[in-house]
């Protein structure tokens, strides 16, 4: 039985590899966001190393590669992931571990890898990419005044109006607590410390209770990242949290009445991994030390407002501003890591979810069934 | 007379019964061989699968091969209290092997699947092992549950023997938010957590009603269809069939535009003085916004079977049932509507089995109240990997669906099933 299974999942796998032979293969997110990596370093790494980089759209978590692998005929290379899943697929022992220092090329100025990386890796399979915010936008049109802290997300006497949050518990609780008045302590572990403890939770899940069943509030839950602009440019609601590179395309790509609020950010990360047993594991490694390199990771800021995960990059976009694709639109004060914007954040924690994400999933859901 | 009958003789001496057996046969291979394709498809792609999620939802071989002697040290122990120091020495014995073999991730994995909270805690016990930080002389298990508060919890240690049964019906329990305590007995979980029978109820309620919205609009969509003439129903036909060829998210985000407060239609609403500006009513991100989004997009499945069964019916037979004294609504009660439950049960069953698996529109659309359990299902596969919870879900979601069936193979009659 188990051999059939393992027969008929590469036999079905074995139609898509045929695509790939001989390339290296990204599984990522697709729309702007792979457009950007493409652009801003994919392409030029397959120049610089006369390899092909083939790009395919995935819809994240690790169940096709999980099934690849348990098939036997595994058809990516690399695949662009958050950090649950690097801490994951290294713990199955999907991706291939690295040394930081040896596979990966210093900064320009001899920094080694690991030191010029924003954060240490959250798993021993994972190369930093991007760093993104979970922060919040407000239709300027619909707002009276200006909200500046999460605590006005929460503000419905002052800023009356629907708000729009993101439909399970990530980044939901810790933002809650962050609008609640709790300190945030550095990178919010005292959050995360709070969020240990059955109070901690249950205060969190009052204040969103309390927002979406307040009759000046009220909550709309998106699901897509599309949705937050849209939402609040439609008028459906009068402030949304979404991920800031797509607030930043509404608002400076298409010029939408929107604004950004980086108080009690969430600063979460996306990472590459490389597959062990891939289709082209050589190639794929040299790509994936390129591709991560300082220069072609400042590359991508070039296209969207997403940080890159190197520091020395942050210097190369500092010295050629304004660096977005428009040649007008300075990058750095746009970067969820500027320093204007990390005054209040909290680093997204990916032990804490990997740990306690079903159960706090479970209570979520149960608390929103009783909305 | 003779007795014995005599046997009659084919031309060429073979007893004709014998000849006429083998001709049979022959037959019956050439027939067999002809559905052997789709028999062997069958079994393949449906059968088959079904088999494997079964053996995988039950399954829970690997961690009983990984704590040998764990489980072995646990029999005695009662789950009241914190075990014994031989349960903790054993526990280290066999996470020194999983280390050596690296495989304590999958451990991890695994157990945090039973209890959440074991992902950090088992990864803290591995770099105090292969820091050599354990040392083997002094007590074992004061050493364990210094490394993390939650090693001196018992609950974690009652979590660890329940995974002890290399096969368990644990994860059909949880779909139903029950679980095996540590006397053998089916205990719900805690109140704040139960939320997959909130999930089942929920998703059978929105297949049900949107069963019956779809019922309602396609009876007379798919009667005006059949009466028509031609050239009128070919036009209406392309009209019901026209969203069959959209993109199913570009019909629910179209949905969102329109329902949503600041939308289409209640600006219409607001224009023609129906409703105030200032209160609009809700009928997106709601129960209204899945029931709407979700009729329009499964309206065809109920729509073909009725219109390819109403096309058989003469229309003579509405003209006896009036010339023979009856009103017209008696006639269509008595006559027309018996002669359409064939394709009435075909487009509910169809309509009602589509709409139970349903998960992407009501997560756009459904606000508080979108989340189903084929989500969950989802959830399960894609982000923890718990493939068994999975399958058990799925399968039951399947069970449920044959029940349904069964339901109306007794109410109604299968044969009665019609699609054209």
């Amino acid at each position: 039985m188990k051999k059939l299974s393992k027969l008929l999942l590469a036999l079905s796998f074995a139609l898509s590899i045929t695509s790939s032979a001989f390339a290296v293969t990204v599984a990522s997110w697709g729309g702007a966001y792979t457009e950007s990596q493409k652009l801003g370093y994919g392409d030029p790494t397959a120049q610089a190393l006369g390899v092909d980089i083939n790009w395919v759209d995935y819809s994240g978590g690790l169940s096709e590669i999980k099934a690849q692998k348990e098939a036997g005929a595994i058809t990516w290379d690399i695949i662009d992931v958050f950090a649950f899943d690097t801490i994951n697929g290294c713990d199955e022992g999907i991706f291939v571990e690295f040394d930081f220092d040896k596979d990966f090329p210093a900064a320009p100025d001899g920094t080694p890898a690991s030191e010029d990386f924003f954060a240490p890796m959250p798993s021993k399979c994972a190369v930093g990419n991007i760093l993104y915010s979970w922060n919040y936008a407000y239709n300027v049109n619909n707002v009276d005044g200006t909200p500046s802290t999460i605590k006005d997300f929460f503000n419905t006497k002052k800023f009356p109006g629907k708000r729009a949050i993101y439909k399970s518990a990530l980044t939901n609780l810790e933002i809650a607590l962050a609008g609640d008045g709790v300190y945030m302590g550095k990178g919010g572990s005292e959050i995360y410390k709070l969020l240990e403890t059955e109070a901690g939770v249950n205060r969190a899940m009052n204040k969103i209770k309390e927002l979406c069943t307040d009759p000046n509030g009220g909550c709309v839950f998106w699901s897509a990242g599309a949705q937050p602009p849209e939402l609040l440019v439609s008028g459906e609601v009068v402030m949304a949290t979404g991920w800031n590179g797509r607030f930043f395309n509404a608002e400076i790509g298409e010029g939408a009445p929107i604004k950004q609020v980086w108080d009690g950010q969430g600063l979460d990360y996306e990472y590459f991994a490389l597959v062990k047993g891939g289709p082209d594991e050589a190639n794929a490694k040299k790509a994936l030390a390129m591709m991560t390199n300082t220069e072609m990771l400042a590359g991508s800021a070039k296209y969207i407002a997403y940080a890159p995960y190197r520091l020395s990059s942050l210097e190369i976009i500092k010295a050629n501003e304004p660096w977005y694709k428009d040649g007008k639109t300075e990058m750095m004060p746009q970067m969820p890591t500027a320093p204007s914007n990390t005054k209040k954040y909290f680093l997204v924690d990916p032990f804490f979810w990997a740990d306690n994400g079903t159960e706090l999933g479970e209570k979520w859901e149960a608390m929103k069934a009783g909305l | 007379m003779s007795s014995e009958t005599k046997q009659i003789l084919t031309t060429d001496g073979i007893p004709l019964e014998i000849s006429l057996k083998k001709a049979e046969r022959k037959n019956k291979i050439k027939a067999f061989l002809l559905v052997a394709p789709l028999l062997l498809f069958l079994i393949i792609t449906y059968i088959f699968p079904i088999g494997e999620m079964f053996t995988r939802s039950i399954d829970d071989k690997m961690i009983t091969n990984m704590l040998p002697k764990t489980f072995k040290s646990m029999e005695t122990w009662d789950g009241k209290e914190l075990p014994s120091e031989e349960v903790f020495a054993s526990f280290l014995s066999d996470f020194k092997i999983l280390v050596e073999k690296k495989e304590h991730g999958k451990l991890a994995q695994r157990l945090n699947k039973e209890k959440n909270g074991f992902n950090t805690i088992t990864k803290k016990l591995f770099r105090q092992v292969k820091r050599n930080k354990i040392d083997e002389t002094q007590s074992i298990k004061e050493q364990i549950m210094k490394v993390h508060k939650r090693w001196r919890n018992v609950e974690y240690w009652q979590a660890i023997k329940r995974t002890a049964p290399p096969y368990t019906s644990a994860k059909y329990l949880k779909a139903m938010d029950m679980y095996l305590n540590e006397d053998n007995k089916i205990t719900q979980v805690s109140e704040d957590r139960r939320i997959h029978r909130i999930l089942w109820l929920r998703t059978v309620e929105v297949a049900f009603f949107v069963t019956v919205f779809c019922f309602l609009m396609g009876y007379p969509i798919a009667h005006l269809l059949a009466t028509l003439p031609m050239k009128y129903s070919n036009l209406l036909m392309i009209c019901v069939l026209l969203p069959f060829w959209t993109s199913l998210l570009v019909r629910t985000a179209s949905w969102m535009i329109l329902l949503q407060q600041q939308g289409v239609v209640n600006d219409f609403f607001v224009l023609i003085g129906l409703v105030s500006d200032d209160n609009r009513p809700e009928m997106m991100y709601n129960k209204v916004g899945t029931y709407v989004a979700m009729t329009q997009i499964l309206l065809p499945f109920m729509v073909l079977p009725l219109y390819s069964v109403m096309k058989t019916i003469s229309p003579s037979l509405m003209r006896a049932g009036k010339s023979l004294g009856g009103t017209p609504f008696v006639a269509f009660w008595k006559v027309y509507f018996p002669l359409t439950i064939p394709g009435i049960g075909a487009g509910c069953l169809l309509v009602f089995i589509l709409a139970i698996g349903y998960y992407i529109t009501p997560a756009l659309v459904g606000g508080a109240s979108g989340t189903l359990i084929s989500n969950q299902i989802a959830y399960h596969m894609k982000t923890t990997l718990d493939w068994s919870f999975a399958s058990a879900m799925g399968l039951m979601l399947l069970g449920g669906v044959l029940v349904i069936y069964w339901l109306y193979n007794k109410l109604v009659g299968v044969d009665n099933i019609k699609l054209g």
